[in-house]
């Protein structure tokens, strides 16, 4: 569970708590630096100190991307070193093991992998040996992250030296905010000022100031992950140390709501990013009330996109809509964008879904657009339209019926991102192949091959289909996700089961043949398989903890009472004091005020 | 001039007598007793809004008016014709109901150009453009007005089919209806009995020609706006304008009330307060006595100069003397200034003006009929129910002006912008009453409730114009809800009974735009928020949501912490103050919100790329909501 950060000020923090036993426990190897441990209280310092690094890092200037390399598996330690290896000098590596799939904590790593995903490589362990490797307990039931420094930080005078990049591990439970709060600190350089942060102070002298460093870099690495380190002039008036300590700690006093810089919410994030490029909305005509029944006559298909602006999924669709707009220029469909006010007579029923797209023609009754709301889905559709438009109130059963049927009687559909909706709204099991992408002539012909043999396998129970992870990429996370790691490919599951949860996985290695994946069908059926893993549920609780203003303004008014109101102030040269002898009616309803008013 | 009105007057007399000879024959003709459904009583602004309501349901009403034009109250008020309700007809938006938080005399109707601004261009209007534009108004949409029906009684009957209403008029014709909708106004001046009160003028009758005042001393009793009007036009030529009342200036301003002082009105506080002859002073108006005193020269001369006015001076009842002139002393305020010997209102005046507003006219009520006073405002107010019907006077609702005790010196239920809010509010309690329509409201997948709520903090007039009083209320139903717009807040407890909706158990979420109830230095530095997390200390309006699992009581009405307009909730999100009052940042308004539906909905309500639904619909049993709604099903 989250805990508002804000709120920590009344209780213990469990990240400080931990911070001052650790702290207290490297008492001894701080020693070994010289270093004496004291512990600061109030201003001590201000932070505007002579810092040596005085980097400030605003965090609202990071930049958020959606996850778009996938998360990675590793399975052996040799695994681990190939992707170090490829991500030396280019990306950190965030690396997770968690202890069960479809757990809080495997969405809290996945989550921040939506939003980290671009910044980091995303790893997630999934066998035993690697987690030998880096020394835990295999029977320890704990999910664990680390962070690999594989980027090569400038500033850093040591041990980036070994073939294998330095890792720091997460000291808190995996939960979403305590990875966002890690890699932030994972991010900040090794030494910097950082007023949220539990702060270790080093003095240093001008003429040890080099050594010194040194040491703090040292040190800053040991405590990375835990506490910033910030070394200080001894000089400077600020240090109100006795001289005999040369090291001191502070806890933070106030510490804020760590998320309020960082949308979490991907469409949106995206949204935000791209706010400086303004969009070219001249290619599409702004429907009003007014115009609305002048515009729509002019041609023979309208194609409406009714958005708001502060709906992100709008926004990030209109950029969509408009490069739309920009490929079917001169042609005689319209695209426009419609605010229309509730009253004006128009051909379709009130908006309520944003964004939604309406094809509308003149003197007929509006069809709303249900495809995927993707650019060359829409685009795809419209083309189709133009070319017939004898079809148009057929339109939504040409979407998706017609396509669907179409599929099917292919035998083996290819499932992609924008016909998954339909396949899945058919509520069968899904035998699904996932083919990698082919290299070569050979490939292809590999992967033909296996499409014909999948077509032999006749089934009314599941829906066969399959995933082609070059076109398809997410399919590959979603392969990861069923197994826990990424099989060799082809690999061929059984998923989406009316009677369970359970995947299974066609043995691999087998060659797969349409006889022999009927037998293993069968003995799925028979129960005589063990499934290779789970479906996550159906439940999507928040994710984030809302900040709970009832609670702070408790704590911060009691009884959440605005003050009594003032007495009336009295004219200081005027006659009152000497007349309102008697007390005025107290009217209760009258809340403000009790005097009379005028209406 | 005299001899005009005279001509007018005349011509009056002979038209009310044809008309009388006219209608009595009518009525003769007739049984002399109409049946309707509705009646509404006045063709003001509230009237007439009523009637576009009932007109658009096809409902049986007729609209009474005894004057013979609409809002005849304008025709005279306010005296010094200018209105202060302001007229912004250059919003830069063409949003029209985001236009209407910024247009305060237009009424409602689906019309889009049928709109004040048509009358008058004028950012404070003059008060002859608004009966032209409830002429228009009643016209274009074909309102059925009677003018010329001066109902002088009002008598409740009970019948085998329930309670109706009889209103009797000037020509004992009478009109029987279910219901019966007053919106009359409030036009009876407003008085305070004190000694003396005899010498006062009335707002409703002094000369509004400033010459009438060169050099005379004028005492005004009263610090509302006709008060602070009646001063602004006459600080030119009187030689010194003081005002009187109990309580301080409240500056609109300050309180947010647009009842109080507006600033249009104000430039008395300017010669105040750089000390040119005006001033302001307070005193319990029912303490003070006004005696009439001839000047010594002439009173011993005999001879009365007709260009001289009497002075009236100004003493306090506790020290008035038995008998008053019996000491045989001029002044009649010896013991006064034996205290105070520099009593600030001393000098003696040429006038004294009462402008102390106005009061319901109870008269025309029957006891059977007749609501009661207010608990506030002195009870010049009839009092109300939270759904605007009169207490102990089941089908007899109070509409606009005279309708604002459940919101008074709080939020706009007493002014045109605010009462067209309620009116349709009240309108919408009776069609489900009577003829079972549920209160509109908009299905909504819960994916998209976050966006409807940011369009209606966004643009929404009523919450905005009635806050605290005015509120959405959002129906949660799992995967959808039910969005109920401008539901009257004090009325919660009674939701499922007055709208025909039922809230469910996943409980309900009602938006409200609310100020700050702290006294600050509204002018100061650091007088506004900007951080999200100290959104609930925002001093201007804001977007306020509620969270209930289950709808209060009565009881969590009314012990509900004080200057809350709803009891306290089980979860509540504030949205911090915006100087734009354009509450859609993504970091500062919309992330903390959704954050906060999520709790309210126990659901995950992100966005996702197609991609990340295409994974979450893979390997879960169900993706995210998002997922659900904006890709599976779409």
């Amino acid at each position: 569970n989250i805990i508002p950060v804000s709120h920590l000020s009344s209780l213990v923090s469990p990240t400080i708590s931990l911070f001052l036993m650790e702290l207290e426990k490297s008492a001894e190897a701080l020693q070994d630096y010289g270093v004496l441990v004291g512990k600061v209280t109030g201003a001590l310092f201000m932070m505007s100190a002579p810092f040596v690094v005085n980097v400030s890092i605003k965090v609202q200037q990071m930049k958020f991307a959606i996850l778009r390399d996938e998360v990675k598996y590793v399975h052996t330690d040799a695994d681990l070193l190939t992707l170090e290896k490829a991500a030396k000098g280019k990306k950190d590596i965030v690396l997770g093991h968690v202890r069960s799939l479809g757990t809080q904590e495997h969405r809290s790593l996945m989550e921040t992998a939506y939003v980290y995903g671009s910044k980091y490589q995303f790893i997630l362990i999934t066998g035993g040996p690697v987690l030998k490797q880096l020394g835990v307990n295999e029977s320890s039931q704990l999910s664990r992250v680390w962070f690999v420094h594989c980027r090569v930080h400038g500033t850093v005078t040591t041990p980036v030296t070994s073939e294998r990049c330095p890792l720091t591990r997460m000291r808190t439970a995996l939960s979403t905010l305590s990875l966002h709060t890690f890699l932030q600190l994972m991010e900040a350089p090794l030494v910097f000022p950082y007023q949220l942060t539990p702060q270790v102070f080093l003095f240093s002298h001008p003429a040890t100031e080099h050594l010194d460093l040194d040491t703090a870099s040292a040190l800053a690495w040991r405590l990375r992950g835990l506490a910033l380190l910030l070394l200080v002039h001894r000089q400077s008036p600020a240090v109100k140390t006795p001289d005999k300590y040369n090291a001191a700690y502070r806890l933070p006093e106030k510490v804020e709501f760590l998320f309020n810089l960082i949308l979490d919410d991907e469409v949106a994030a995206e949204v935000y990013r791209n706010r400086g490029h303004f969009l070219d909305l001249d290619l599409v005509t702004q429907l009003t009330s007014d115009n609305f029944h002048s515009e729509v006559a002019q041609s023979s298909l309208t194609v409406v996109l009714f958005y708001l602006k502060w709906d992100a999924v709008s926004m990030a669709f209109l950029g969509s809509f408009i490069e739309v707009a920009e490929k079917l220029e001169g042609k005689q469909m319209r695209p426009a964008t419609g605010a229309v006010c509730p009253g004006t007579a128009v051909p379709f029923q009130p908006i309520t879904e944003f964004p939604s797209v309406l094809l509308i023609q003149p003197q007929q009754a509006a069809q709303r657009y249900t495809g995927t709301l993707t650019g060359e889905a829409l685009h795809r559709f419209i083309v189709i339209m133009e070319n017939d438009l004898s079809v148009f109130t057929e339109a939504a059963k040409l979407l998706t019926g017609e396509v669907l049927t179409g599929l099917l009687r292919d035998g083996l559909p290819e499932l992609t991102v924008e016909n998954l909706p339909s396949f899945l709204s058919l509520g069968k099991a899904l035998l699904l192949l996932f083919v990698g992408e082919e290299e070569d002539e050979i490939g292809q012909r590999q992967n033909q091959a296996l499409v014909d043999q999948m077509r032999g396998v006749r089934t009314e129970r599941y829906l066969p289909c399959w995933i082609h992870l070059g076109r398809t990429p997410a399919g590959l996370s979603v392969l990861g996700s069923y197994l826990g790691s990424l099989p060799p490919l082809p690999a061929l599951v059984l998923t989406h089961l009316p009677s369970g949860d359970e995947i299974y996985q066609y043995p691999p290695n087998t060659p797969i043949l349409a006889g022999s994946v009927l037998q293993w069908l069968q003995s799925v059926e028979d129960g005589t398989e063990s499934p290779a893993g789970m479906l996550g549920g159906d439940s999507w609780p928040p994710a984030f903890e809302f900040y709970d203003f009832l609670k702070v303004m408790d704590m911060q008014e009691g009884d959440h009472r605005p003050p009594e109101e003032e007495g009336v102030k009295t004219e200081e040269v005027n006659v009152e004091e000497h007349l309102v002898t008697k007390t005025m009616p107290y009217d209760r309803l009258d809340m403000n005020s009790k005097f009379h008013s005028e209406l | 001039m005299y001899q005009v009105m005279e001509a007018n007057l005349l011509c009056f007399i002979l038209f009310t007598l044809v008309g009388l000879v006219l209608t009595s024959f009518n009525d003769y003709l007739h049984n002399g007793t109409s049946h309707y459904h509705y009646c509404v009583l006045g063709a003001g602004p509230a009237g007439l809004q009523m009637g576009f309501f009932l007109s658009k349901a096809k409902r049986d009403y007729v609209i009474l008016e005894r004057n013979s034009g609409p809002g005849s109250f304008f025709n005279k008020y306010p005296r010094h014709r200018k209105l202060i309700s302001i007229n912004k007809i250059h919003t830069g938006r063409h949003n029209a109901e985001f236009n209407l938080r910024h247009d305060w005399n237009s009424l409602l109707s689906d019309k889009p150009d049928l709109l004040f601004k048509r009358a008058s261009g004028e950012f404070y209007p003059p008060a002859d453009a608004f009966p032209l534009y409830l002429s228009a108004f009643e016209r274009e949409l074909g309102l059925k007005v009677k003018y010329g029906v001066d109902v002088g009684r009002i008598r409740s009957v009970r019948s085998a089919t329930g309670r109706s209403y009889v209103l009797t008029d000037q020509h004992a014709a009478d009109y029987s209806c279910s219901i019966l909708l007053v919106a009359t106004g409030l036009w009876v001046p407003q008085e305070v009995e004190f000694a003396g009160s005899h010498l006062a003028e009335g707002y409703e009758s002094i000369s509004t020609n400033p010459d009438d005042y060169k050099d005379q001393a004028v005492l005004i009793l009263g610090k509302g706006n006709s008060a602070f009007e009646t001063a602004q036009s006459i600080l030119g030529r009187a030689s010194r304008v003081h005002m009187l009342s109990s309580s301080t200036v409240r500056l609109a301003w300050q309180t947010h009330y647009v009842g109080d002082l507006r600033a249009v009105n104000n430039e008395v506080l300017d010669t105040y307060q750089l000390k040119s002859l005006d001033g302001l002073a307070e005193a319990r108006l029912e303490d003070i006595v006004i005696t009439k005193q001839e000047e010594r020269g002439r009173k011993r001369s005999g001879i009365k100069n007709p260009e001289t006015r009497d002075k009236l001076f100004l003493n306090l009842r506790q020290f008035k003397q038995n008998g008053d002139e019996g000491k045989g002393s001029d002044d009649p305020r010896d013991e006064l200034l034996d205290h105070i010997d520099n009593f600030s209102l001393r000098k003696p005046y040429d006038r004294v003006i009462r402008c102390l507003g106005f009061r319901f006219n109870f008269s025309i009520f029957d006891s059977s009929a007749r609501p009661p006073p207010s608990e506030n405002a002195k009870g010049r107010l009839p009092g109300v129910t939270a759904w605007y019907e009169g207490k102990n006077t089941p089908g007899l609702f109070l509409l606009g002006t005279a309708s604002h005790s459940r919101d008074y010196r709080s939020s706009a239920g007493g002014f045109v912008h605010g009462f067209r809010y309620t009116a349709r509010a009240v309108h919408r309690v009776l069609e489900y009453r009577h003829h079972g329509n549920t209160w509109p409201s908009t299905r909504l997948m819960t994916t998209q409730l976050m966006s409807w709520i940011l369009k209606r903090v966004g643009e929404a007039s009523g919450p905005y114009q009635m806050f605290e009083t005015l509120g959405d209320v959002i129906l949660l139903r799992g995967s959808h809800c039910e969005y109920v717009e401008e539901f009257l807040l004090q009325a919660l407890p009674r939701f499922s009974s007055l709208s025909g909706h039922d809230v469910s158990s996943q409980g309900l979420i009602v938006l409200v735009m609310q100020y700050g109830k702290r006294k600050i230095d509204y002018l100061g530095l650091g007088r506004s928020q900007t951080d999200w997390t100290k959104a609930w200390k925002s001093n201007f309006l804001h977007p306020v949501l509620y969270y209930y699992d289950l709808l209060p009581t009565e009881q969590d009405m009314k012990t509900r912490p004080h200057g809350w307009p709803l009891p306290r909730p089980k979860a509540i999100h504030h949205m911090v103050e915006d100087f734009l009052t354009e509450w859609d940042t993504p970091l500062s308004h919309i992330q903390p919100l959704r954050r906060f539906l999520e709790h309210c909905v126990h659901s995950d309500l992100r966005a996702f790329s197609t991609e990340n639904c295409f994974r979450s619909a893979l390997t879960h049993r169900k993706p995210p909501l998002f997922c659900q709604q904006g890709y599976l099903t779409r």
